[in-house]
């Protein structure tokens, strides 16, 4: 092992881990209001990353053999792209977030430097190539995770949405670890390619419950069915710039694990978790449709919304071939600007006291009191539905191409039904915008003024999803092929 | 011999305590039986041949973790009896996880009568060094092989504390409680104190 | 010992049963005359200062006073209060006495004078001694009685926040040392002072910790000026409010056997335990477990004398010392022992 290669290999997560500490050790001598500061040599600091990964995918150095310490995470095409999205999507969740806190008076500089830990967890889980590495980047990611769902500390909502969040994560870190034990247990390795030499052949029955196990610890993380209890409340509870961060990068990160486990560990045993990958990619399609339907709270629409679209990520996991898991990561990049974009406008409604208007009541008559922002929701929300000139569609479209070209055709049929279903409340924003009645003499209900910062990020979300999103299909195809093709080149 | 009754004797009492954990009413007394599990199961560990393994888990588990929850369980003012007052509408939830227990059991006595499990065999780099005590192998792998891990545990770590921290501390300038040694060192009789000389019956102004 | 037994001919297996029952009286029943002759110096000494007789009644000088309390003590009636969680109340004190026994098992009096020669001894104290915590907090909860359980929760924090600042010097030691094991950390020392002290104390980058060492142990050990959880001004008597009779006297039997624990754990870590002060042949003819009584008994005088005349820390500020001063201090020492270590070559190069 060649220490030098290892620590350029993992450079951006160290720089990430440095700029932390210092911003941390700052945090704590500078007066609070520096927390603005601090934000952005944080942001800034994401940025480097993005472009230290970027250049190390370009330049060939990210490559199958690209091993870093050992085995113990490995810099391939997949893990490379995968940061690129988690670092990007932080950053843009670091712009949007101070004005929101320093809003209540609860801004504090240790927010970014949780956020950047969050972050070097996330891209520790991307890369690992090793049970343990995946444990301890999981761990790091989830433990910043809970702190910052419960950063409003005063607001009960935001502690029992911590507190909800840390036991139910303990208790899915405890399965998942249980899970390894016993896949240890009968592999004899932490490492995936020797899981995978040795877990091939048929499957003893206390090596399939160690990978029942580990998918179940794992689909709790990105919020599948029937581990998205926690999806909702969390989400609702949880301060909304934190929202914003929770629907888009760990949901990023735990997806990509979860497929670079099941091809390089678990890969030889395709037709074990085909099934279940399968199951959970239906249910999670139907529930997240439906559970949407009752709801009135906007926030909880968008986290059912989010249960549906890791629904639709996981058909490209079950058909198990390099086009599907393209289609995957082409999906997961769009999800992610989509999300992003909708859980910023929402952050963007909220009054000149900066109370949220969190429900469908609340911005009835959006199109006439703020038309930019409601046209931008219309574009985020049938995007999300699916609706074919948007970059949406494109995205469900290769989704669904992969499954029908893998022979998945009921699998594709059911998503289709459900994703009609999930169109009606899409559609309810708009028409509860556009052509409902604004509340009458409401004089509290009039939309406050947003920084750019805001508008910035939900422009360029807006943009991406229209159709001039298209032309960067090209590119992204070319990039989740090469990623795709990463994964079973180790195979 | 001695082995052998040592392996049955801690392994009963980790089993039982274990057991004891669950059925005791009161949290305290469970948390009292945890620690013995966990004293057991340091026994065990000694019983491999793994002694820094075990007085760990004595220092850090029975030492720290165990007197935090117990020191949390005895502040707790649960009544007994309004805990179990739920007992009749949780019972057929309970029923429930106990059938999938025993579907378990069953299911695993069968897999096991099916023949021997095939269990892996750890891979060759890890074998022990040998002449080395157990510290000195633990030491040698964990600043080697896995310095990476360790300096990012060492991270999760500070994550946490960061996180007890935020969500606890009060800043707590200007209350009386705050003490600021160097000042009260630092300050003299004469800063504090005034020397007068009140005449009879007039008394002092100050 | 257990080769004697075999030499008279006995089977190795109960030759070793045996030998290992005659170290532990022999360690035991010394330590238990040991602790109540230690309670007649603290009292002494603590008469002394105050310019008082002290203990003079019972025996020459008042020897025999401890045994007079001691006799007294066992003839009384044990009382369990009617609301006290009874089992749990009397099995408190039996955990403090024993935890303050087990921990002398790795303590050596000589070269081979140790009990069980373990590779990590030192740990193995450690370990202990975080175990003494837990007579306290059940004797606090048991006793169902508001002072008690005050004094248990002052202890419970009391006692980790300290343990911290241990570990970490103890650390240090180790990377001086070497081992973990207590016969070679007293090997370690020998001659380590200019060739001719035997002991770490005169090292530079150790004295600092042997100072913070000296104000944890009393801080472990809940002796003055760190006595918070038994403050009888605001506790009554802390968690022995309840106690009587000879469950009263286990507690106090198992605290000084732990405050000579402490006073040897010094006497070991930082004063070469049995070696003699000075590296000079002549001394080594006197046994070494005289030199270890002789460190342990001064230590225990500098304990006595900071009862008599250091006034008591307010629990903030026992709980700042611990965890905003020796903390960060104990740390700091860790960089700089380890970083003068790397810098000078001792733990040899590429090992």
């Amino acid at each position: 092992m060649n220490f030098a290669t290892s620590l350029m290999l993992i450079g951006a997560e160290l720089g990430l881990c440095l700029v932390a500490l210092v911003l941390l050790l700052l945090s704590a001598w500078l007066p609070r209001a520096a927390a603005r500061v601090l934000t952005i040599a944080a942001a800034s600091a994401l940025a480097g990353a993005s472009i230290y990964t970027l250049a190390l995918l370009l330049n060939g150095t990210a490559g199958p053999d690209a091993n870093a310490f050992g085995a113990l995470l490995r810099l391939d095409a997949f893990s490379a792209v995968a940061k690129l999205l988690i670092y990007l999507s932080t950053f843009a969740c670091l712009v949007v977030t101070p004005s929101f806190f320093e809003r209540r008076g609860q801004y504090r500089g240790e927010y970014p430097v949780l956020l950047l830990f969050n972050a070097v967890g996330m891209s520790l889980l991307v890369s690992a190539t090793d049970l343990m590495t995946l444990y301890i980047g999981l761990e790091l990611s989830s433990l910043s995770s809970y702190i910052l769902a419960s950063f409003a500390r005063s607001d009960m909502r935001s502690a029992e949405a911590g507190l909800k969040y840390f036991i139910l994560g303990g208790l899915a870190s405890g399965i998942l670890l249980y899970g390894m034990s016993l896949v240890y247990g009968f592999a004899g390795s932490t490492n995936f390619d020797a899981i995978r030499t040795a877990l091939a052949g048929e499957l003893g029955t206390g090596a399939l419950f160690g990978i029942v196990l580990v998918f179940a610890g794992l689909a709790f993380k990105i919020s599948a069915v029937p581990f998205h209890m926690w999806t909702p409340d969390v989400y609702d509870g949880a301060p909304t710039p934190v929202t914003t961060f929770f629907a888009g990068a760990p949901k990023i990160a735990a997806v990509a694990i979860l497929t670079r486990l099941s091809f390089s560990a678990f890969g030889e045993q395709f037709a074990a978790w085909q099934q279940i990958v399968a199951f959970v990619a239906l249910a999670s399609i139907v529930v997240g449709a439906l559970g949407a339907i009752g709801q009135e709270n906007l926030k909880r629409v968008l986290a059912y919304s989010s249960i549906n679209n890791v629904g639709f990520l996981l058909i490209g996991l079950a058909t198990g071939t390099a086009a599907g898991v393209s289609a995957m990561l082409i999906y997961l990049a769009i999800y992610a600007v989509m999300t992003l974009g909708s859980f910023v406008a929402l952050l963007m409604l909220h009054d000149a006291d900066g109370v949220p208007m969190e429900t469908f009541g609340s911005i009835a008559g959006l199109a006439q009191r703020k038309p930019a922002l409601a046209w931008a929701l219309l574009v985020l929300m049938f995007s999300l539905a699916g609706i074919p000139p948007l970059f949406g569609f494109y995205a469900k479209l290769v989704v669904f191409q992969a499954a029908v070209d893998a022979g998945l055709i009921a699998l594709a049929t059911v998503g289709i039904a459900a994703s009609v279903i999930g169109a009606f409340y899409y559609i309810k924003f708009v028409k509860v915008m556009f052509f409902d009645a604004r509340p009458s003499s409401d004089a509290r209900a009039e939309v406050a003024r947003n920084p750019a910062g805001h508008w910035s990020v939900l422009a360029a979300s807006t943009v991406l999803l229209s159709p001039l999103g298209f032309l960067l299909t090209p590119a992204m195809e070319r990039w989740a092929a090469a990623a795709a093709s990463a994964l079973f080149l180790t195979a | 011999m001695i082995q052998l009754f040592a392996f049955y004797m801690f392994a009963t009492i980790v089993i039982l305590a274990a057991v004891m954990v669950i059925l005791a009413r009161n949290p305290v007394h469970s948390v009292l039986w945890l620690i013995l599990a966990f004293f057991n199961a340091a026994g065990l560990m000694v019983l491999v041949g793994a002694e820094f393994v075990a007085v760990l888990l004595v220092i850090v588990y029975v030492g720290a973790v165990a007197v935090l929850f117990l020191f949390v369980v005895m502040m707790l003012d649960i009544d007994v009896a309004s805990m179990r007052a739920g007992f009749v509408r949780n019972a057929p939830l309970g029923f429930a996880v106990a059938l999938v227990l025993l579907a378990e059991m069953v299911l695993g006595f069968g897999a096991y009568r099916a023949g021997g499990l095939a269990l892996g065999t750890p891979a060759a780099p890890s074998q022990a060094l040998p002449g080395l005590s157990n510290i000195q192998n633990v030491g040698a792998l964990l600043y080697t092989r896995y310095v990476f891990l360790f300096e990012m545990a060492g991270l999760i770590l500070l994550v946490a504390m960061i996180g007890a921290i935020v969500l606890t501390h009060r800043d707590r300038r200007g209350s009386a409680a705050r003490q600021d040694i160097a000042r009260q060192i630092g300050r003299k009789p004469v800063d504090a104190t005034v020397m007068t000389r009140p005449k009879v019956g007039e008394g002092v102004e100050l | 010992m257990t080769e004697f037994f075999v030499s008279l001919g006995m089977a190795y297996g109960a030759a070793w049963f045996l030998a290992t029952v005659l170290g532990i009286l022999l360690i035991a029943l010394p330590l238990m005359l040991a602790v109540a002759m230690v309670i007649y110096v603290d009292r002494k000494v603590w008469a002394a200062v105050a310019l008082r007789r002290g203990p003079n009644v019972v025996g020459p000088f008042g020897l025999l006073q401890s045994f007079a309390d001691g006799l007294k003590v066992f003839l009384q009636e044990t009382i369990v209060p009617s609301a006290a969680n009874r089992g749990l109340f009397l099995i408190a004190p039996i955990i403090t006495f024993t935890v303050a026994l087990l921990g002398w098992a790795v303590v050596p009096f000589g070269p081979e004078a140790v009990l069980a020669d373990i590779n990590v001894g030192l740990l193995y104290i450690l370990a202990v001694s975080s175990l003494g915590v837990y007579g306290v907090v059940i004797a606090g909860w048991a006793s169902n009685s508001k002072y008690p359980f005050f004094s248990a929760l002052r202890a419970a924090a009391q006692m980790i926040s300290y343990e911290v600042s241990i570990g970490f010097i103890i650390v240090c030691v180790i990377l001086w040392a070497g081992t973990f094991n207590m016969n070679g950390i007293i090997a370690a020392q020998q001659g380590h002072g200019l060739g001719v002290i035997n002991a770490f104390v005169v090292n530079p980058l150790l004295f600092p910790l042997f100072v913070m060492f000296l104000i944890s142990a009393l801080a472990e050990t809940a002796r003055a000026p760190f006595d918070l959880t038994e403050a009888e001004s605001e506790l009554v008597a802390g968690y022995q409010t309840e106690y009587s009779s000879m469950s009263f006297a286990l507690f106090w039997l198992g605290e000084y056997a732990n405050v000579l624990l402490m006073c040897a754990l010094l006497a070991i870590l930082f004063f070469g335990g049995w070696l003699p002060p000075v590296d000079w042949a002549p001394l080594y003819l006197v046994p070494g477990w005289i030199w270890l009584f002789a460190k342990i008994f001064f230590f225990f005088f500098v304990f006595s004398l900071i009862k008599a005349t250091v006034p008591r820390f307010r629990y903030d500020q026992l709980m700042r010392l611990g965890w905003k001063v020796f903390l960060p201090l104990s740390l700091f020492f860790i960089v700089i022992n380890s970083g003068w270590l790397m810098a000078t070559g001792h733990f040899g190069a590429g090992s």
